[in-house]
């Protein structure tokens, strides 16, 4: 049967007005049971805050800290060893700000999940590149668009954005309008890109 | 090696770090393509944003406009009527053979062999025909709408696509006696930029990469999603993970992409075009992550939704990013020339690396 | 010994040219001589935007209802339109559309109710001016008229 699970930080009522965007209400998320839920539960204990599963698709809510070493148990003992995708979304209203998304996949099992954890703005989380060398460059983007940066990161820089370029594009408060032109006027000359 | 230069396959700047002529390390530069894709989806509708969507692949913008479609359907919870899946099938296939033989063409020319680009672009402009005449586009397509099709298949569609089946298959035949046994090709290809399976599954990488170094495996029969597992198709692999074996599976891969479409344009089924999807597009709250098997790779759409007719977040998983990650590893030890053929084997499109 | 002699007299190598000159025959040629003979595109081709007219009484058959403008990604079109007393229904004024920003994607062909709006096989749009590519009612009813080459 279906429950009504919300996710950590809750929903706020709509603010009004046009500025800040509203953050989501919470999914509907079943949870998830199985054998692997079993074994990292046992591994983790309190450090995993949920584990749901949405639209088919299951997903561990973890603390902050226990990422990593979520990760790696997950590659070693569980054959979860390809990192699909890492990436961030932006909650302004809340007081962890930013939520982390890592999707994992295994060849074995043939099975996705992703790892969610909520960080606040000024959090370091640490890297995983010592777990799966394909958050290298993805770890750059997200720090690139949301301004995350990762600890222990070997080459901390902008990936697509100029290396002097400020600001951080991808997060809310940041309207396709009031982009920084700063950068474009000096180095092209020209009034603003858009 | 600047960005300007005619083998990067779009900008992209490697900066090379060598020793004599043999590459002892290289760092990527990219971003000179870089839209803002993925912010852009966050002022735009659902349906609004689906245009954006080819320009980023933009050699085979029908992947692309599937994998957004079958995204945003799996969050609205609707399925594409059967006709619609059969001809995005169709479509799609079209496709795959439309970026690979650009493949070929570009990947021959940064070799030295100036002759295939001619061939292959001849090739594709069949292709393109039939997708000029579907949806109104030879390259940024549109073609697919949520929910299913918009254009109702044109006639003339399973004579065009059949005549086309007849007339690639020799010319297949042709680039494959024109290269294959060429030692020119073998003596630049063959121990050029090797990626193991282990180490490709450590960077991430798929698509042909992946199955040239012996790894069975592709999304279409793995989490087969649009009406893939009707169809009775082979995976070719290879096992030298070398550039060679990566051109001879995308040779293989193109063949079979013939034989899946001989399967899906016997029976296209009737019905409707457009599964009951409503004007307005407003998924539940929620995240969904849907990925396709890309002629490039995996390519994945993460789409987070707060219940409201925008996308809150949409992200891209781009195959040609991390594809391009596995750069360093490939070109070390090898020389220069080398770096032009690993990164034309690699099948970058900078479109989709910087989004 | 086969293989030393293939190797020797270069038998692959003549192979793949034997395959570029059998390509030479001027039935394989494949060039189109643009200016003299224009492309037949096909009737769906999303080309240069049109308002239609209606045939029978020469008006325009747009209704002002601004579900293009709502539709277009990029937000380049814009409907004025003034309310006739008369017949109680909007009539349209004026239409302006950039085709300098436009991503010919067909959206606001697809959402016009009456298929007044229309993009058309017309793929010659160059001017010289950013300006000229604005283009007003009048241009929008007509389509853009390319200067011919003769030769």
């Amino acid at each position: 049967m279906a429950e009504q699970e919300k996710p950590e930080g809750g929903a706020k009522p709509p603010a009004g007005g046009h500025a800040p965007p509203k953050p989501p209400p919470g999914m509907a998320a079943t949870p998830w049971e199985g054998e692997l839920v079993n074994d990292v539960k046992r591994q983790f204990g309190a450090q995993i805050l949920e584990a749901s599963s949405y639209l088919d698709q299951n997903f561990f809510v973890v603390a902050p800290e226990a990422v990593i070493s979520l990760l790696e148990f997950l590659r070693l003992e569980a054959d979860f060893d390809y990192l699909v995708d890492l990436t961030a979304a932006h909650y302004p209203d809340r007081e962890n700000q930013f939520d982390l998304f890592y999707i994992l996949y295994s060849f074995a099992r043939n099975e996705r999940i992703r790892v969610k954890t909520s960080i606040a703005e000024t959090a370091t989380p640490s890297t995983a590149v010592g777990v799966h060398l394909t958050a290298d460059w993805l770890e750059r983007e997200v720090f690139d668009m949301f301004g995350i940066r990762f600890d222990g990161h070997p080459n901390m820089t902008r990936l697509l954005l100029p290396e002097d370029w400020q600001g951080y594009p991808l997060r809310k408060q940041k309207t396709l309008i009031d982009m920084d032109n700063r950068w474009v006027q000096e180095n092209l000359g020209i009034e603003s890109g858009q | 090696m600047g960005p300007q230069h005619p083998s990067t396959h779009g900008v992209l700047r490697v900066i090379l770090k060598l020793d004599g002529e043999k590459v002892i390390g290289t760092e990527c530069v990219i971003g000179y393509l870089h839209r803002g894709v993925e912010k852009i989806a966050e002022n735009r509708t659902y349906t609004m944003f689906a245009p954006y969507v080819d320009r980023m692949d933009y050699i085979a913008a029908i992947s692309n406009g599937l994998g957004y479609c079958l995204a945003v359907e799996k969050l609205l919870k609707v399925e594409a009527p059967p006709r619609a899946q059969v001809v995005r099938v169709i479509l799609t296939e079209l496709n795959r053979i439309a970026s690979h033989l650009f493949w070929l063409g570009t990947h021959a020319l940064d070799i030295g062999a100036i002759t295939p680009l001619f061939y292959t672009l001849r090739e594709r402009e069949e292709i393109l025909k039939i997708f000029e005449d579907y949806c109104g586009a030879r390259l940024t397509t549109h073609a697919f709408r949520i929910g299913g099709l918009q254009y109702e298949v044109h006639d003339g569609l399973e004579r065009q696509v059949k005549d086309f089946c007849d007339y690639i298959v020799p010319k297949i035949d042709e680039y494959e006696e024109l290269l294959t046994n060429n030692r020119i090709w073998v003596e630049r290809l063959k121990g050029v930029g090797i990626l193991t399976a282990d180490e490709c599954k450590q960077f991430g990488v798929t698509g042909p990469v992946l199955r040239a170094a012996g790894v069975q495996w592709d999304l279409r029969k793995a989490q087969p999603y649009s009406g893939y597992e009707k169809y009775d198709f082979d995976v070719p692999i290879a096992h030298g993970a070398d550039t060679y074996d990566r051109y001879v599976v995308r040779m293989l891969e193109m063949r079979q992409c013939v034989r899946i479409l001989r399967q899906a344009v016997e029976g296209i089924p009737e019905g409707p075009i457009l599964a009951k999807v409503g004007k307005v597009i407003k998924p539940a709250a929620g995240e969904a992550y849907v990925s396709i098997e890309a002629p490039k790779g995996e390519l994945g759409y993460f789409i987070v939704s707060d219940g409201s007719t925008q996308p809150y977040r949409l992200r891209v998983r781009p195959p040609s990013l991390i594809n391009l990650q596995a750069l360093d590893r490939m070109v070390r030890g090898g020389l220069v020339a080398d770096v032009v053929a690993i990164i034309g084997t690699l099948d970058i499109v900078l479109g989709e690396v910087d989004r | 010994m086969k293989k030393f002699l293939r190797t020797i007299f270069l038998v692959d190598l003549l192979q793949g040219l034997w395959v570029t000159f059998r390509n030479q025959h001027p039935k394989h040629i494949y060039t189109e001589q643009y200016p003299a003979e224009r492309p037949k595109v096909a009737e769906r081709y999303r080309g240069a935007p049109r308002l239609n007219i209606n045939p029978d009484n020469g008006e325009t058959l747009c209704i002002a209802c601004n579900l293009c403008a709502l539709a277009c990604p990029e937000n380049l079109i814009v409907v004025t339109s003034e309310r006739n007393e008369q017949t109680r229904r909007k009539e349209l004024t004026e239409f302006t559309y950039d085709t300098s920003r436009c991503m010919f994607c067909g959206l606001c062909e697809d959402a016009c109710p009456v298929d007044a709006l229309e993009l058309t096989q017309d793929f010659e749009l160059a001017t010289y001016t950013r300006d000229g590519l604005i283009w007003d009612r009048q241009l929008l009813e007509e389509g853009p008229k390319p200067t011919p080459y003769r030769f």
